[in-house]
């Protein structure tokens, strides 16, 4: 006896790209991954010491956060009632991200003209609070079947410690200094790790929309591009930097700047190509012949 | 109280005639509906069947429109209804992102249909919604002020949303969920109504008939 097997829904409305969120929204999670990330890495690369990297990840960071909130404002329709989106921290986390943000800056700011070890460790948990948040705002939007999985969160987190290291590993030789520790070697790690998210968010749901919509991300050149360029290049690079030492700092650069443009790609796509609203469907329309 | 509606689908003709009688009630601008009428193929030869379904916000119960929204301007009234407070929306299109239902609509700009406004866009024009999200609200307005003078929702014109009262085929019948004997509670029950995409969580007021 074979177990019943509902009927499927029928698709009366198919799918369709979302245009609320564009450019500005992308630029928003790019930036804020990448400042935000980038002064977590900075401050636990230094174990909250002060350090070079730390000091130019205290106004970097910040202002890499304030020029996404900057960017995305262009896009509301009434920029001026920005102020607004601070009064329902209760219950939205677009609320949360804007007050998270704030605070990140305001406090790496504060740590920039006061060093002090309490406010590292404040900024750096802020900074980390705040890429959650803006996965977390991702995640709750349940219009979107590609954005409403619950890997988003983890997502957004990793995403924004492999800019943060890559901006790590292109800045501090870009300012003649030599990364403490051995950040190539964590940098690989976390390379490592932030591959297996994004494979395992690509396959997270069953969910026919969820597959149709992260499709392209799958299956065709804008996601082996972001695979191969965004993570498996990189990683390369950085084992060969490893493996040679100073002699291939080059390498480590250009693994640095691959990671940086690899995430900000993958929100692109995340955002822009995955973007899509549900079909709308009906459980149960049954059909049947009519006479003619 | 909560506000709902039953659609009967083998009723709707696809007329669109409750498209343009809200356009014409709320004053929309060229370009947003609150309410459509989609236009849907079902089923596989020989067995396929054209499917109109209505389409407009579905008043939900747990609407994830509302917590998201960052300002307070997405609210949920006592009797069900959902709705907007455009004097507090920023137009960050969140709400609209979490809607399951494509029922919210960003005015980007009031633009009518021809270079220059026509006196009857100039007479409705709403200034206030540009750049702010909108919605259908069940004719909050109309069925409160229709209230207010005595009439019963659903059953008096003047105190129901226009798309009922439009409706060629009587397709479209508002009512109170909380009331078993009002006709949407048992259509629900009679004709078995079900509501869109059950598995999004979000307990719409807006029931089919889809046989």
């Amino acid at each position: 006896m074979t177990a019943y097997r509902p009927p499927a829904p029928v698709e009366l409305i198919p799918a369709m790209r979302q245009r609320l969120w564009r450019a500005p929204a992308v630029l928003n999670f790019a930036l804020g991954g990448l400042g935000a990330g980038f002064y977590l890495v900075a401050a636990v690369a230094a174990r909250l010491e002060m350090a070079p990297a730390l000091v130019t990840a205290a106004w970097l960071g910040p202002l890499l956060v304030l020029a996404g909130f900057a960017a995305v404002t262009t896009e509301a329709g009434r920029p001026l009632r920005g102020p607004r989106v601070l009064v329902r921290v209760a219950t939205s986390w677009m609320s949360r991200e804007a007050a998270l943000g704030g605070a990140f800056a305001a406090t790496a700011a504060l740590e920039f003209l006061a060093p002090a070890p309490g406010l590292r460790l404040l900024a750096a948990i802020l900074a980390l609070a705040f890429v959650t948040a803006q996965g977390f705002i991702v995640r709750r939007a349940r219009g979107i079947a590609a954005w409403d999985v619950s890997v988003m969160p983890p997502l957004f987190v990793v995403s924004a410690l492999v800019s943060g290291l890559g901006l790590l590993l292109v800045v501090e030789p870009a300012l003649g200094r030599a990364p403490r520790g051995d950040v190539p070697g964590v940098t690989l790690v976390v390379v490592a790790v932030a591959l297996l998210v994004w494979l395992a968010y690509l396959t997270w749901s069953p969910e026919p929309a969820f597959v149709r919509a992260t499709r392209a991300l799958r299956e065709r050149a804008p996601g082996a591009l972001l695979v191969g360029g965004g993570y498996v290049a990189p990683f390369a690079l950085l084992a060969v930097a490893r493996t040679l030492g100073d002699s291939a700092s080059l390498a480590a650069l250009a693994a640095g700047a691959l990671l940086v443009g690899g995430q900000a790609w993958a929100k692109w796509l995340v955002i822009l190509t995955a973007g899509e609203f549900r079909p709308i469907t009906l459980a149960s329309l049954r059909l049947h012949r009519r006479p003619s | 109280m909560r506000w709902g509606m039953v659609i009967d689908l083998p009723r709707c003709v696809g007329c669109q005639t409750c498209t343009i009688a809200c356009k014409q009630e709320h004053a929309l601008p060229a370009g947003v509906q609150w309410r459509f009428v989609a236009d849907g193929e079902a089923g596989v030869y020989p067995d396929v069947r054209r499917v109109f379904l209505p389409m407009q916000c579905m008043q939900c119960a747990e609407p994830p429109c509302v917590p998201v929204c960052p300002t307070g301007a997405s609210r949920r009234r006592e009797d069900g209804i959902v709705w907007i407070e455009s004097s507090a929306c920023v137009g960050c299109g969140y709400c609209a992102v979490a809607c399951p239902y494509h029922a919210r609509h960003l005015i980007h700009e009031t633009t009518g249909y021809f270079d220059a406004p026509t006196p009857a866009e100039a007479a409705t024009a709403r200034p206030d919604r540009a750049g702010v999200m909108t919605k259908c609200t069940f004719c909050m307005e109309r069925v409160d002020a229709g209230r207010a003078r005595g009439l019963v929702a659903g059953v008096d014109a003047d105190a129901t949303p226009m798309c009922a009262v439009a409706c060629i085929a009587n397709a479209i019948v508002f009512g109170d969920l909380d009331d078993p004997a009002s006709r949407v509670s048992r259509l629900i029950l009679e004709r078995r109504a079900q509501v869109l995409m059950p598995e999004c969580g979000t307990t719409p007021s807006v029931y089919y008939v889809a046989e």
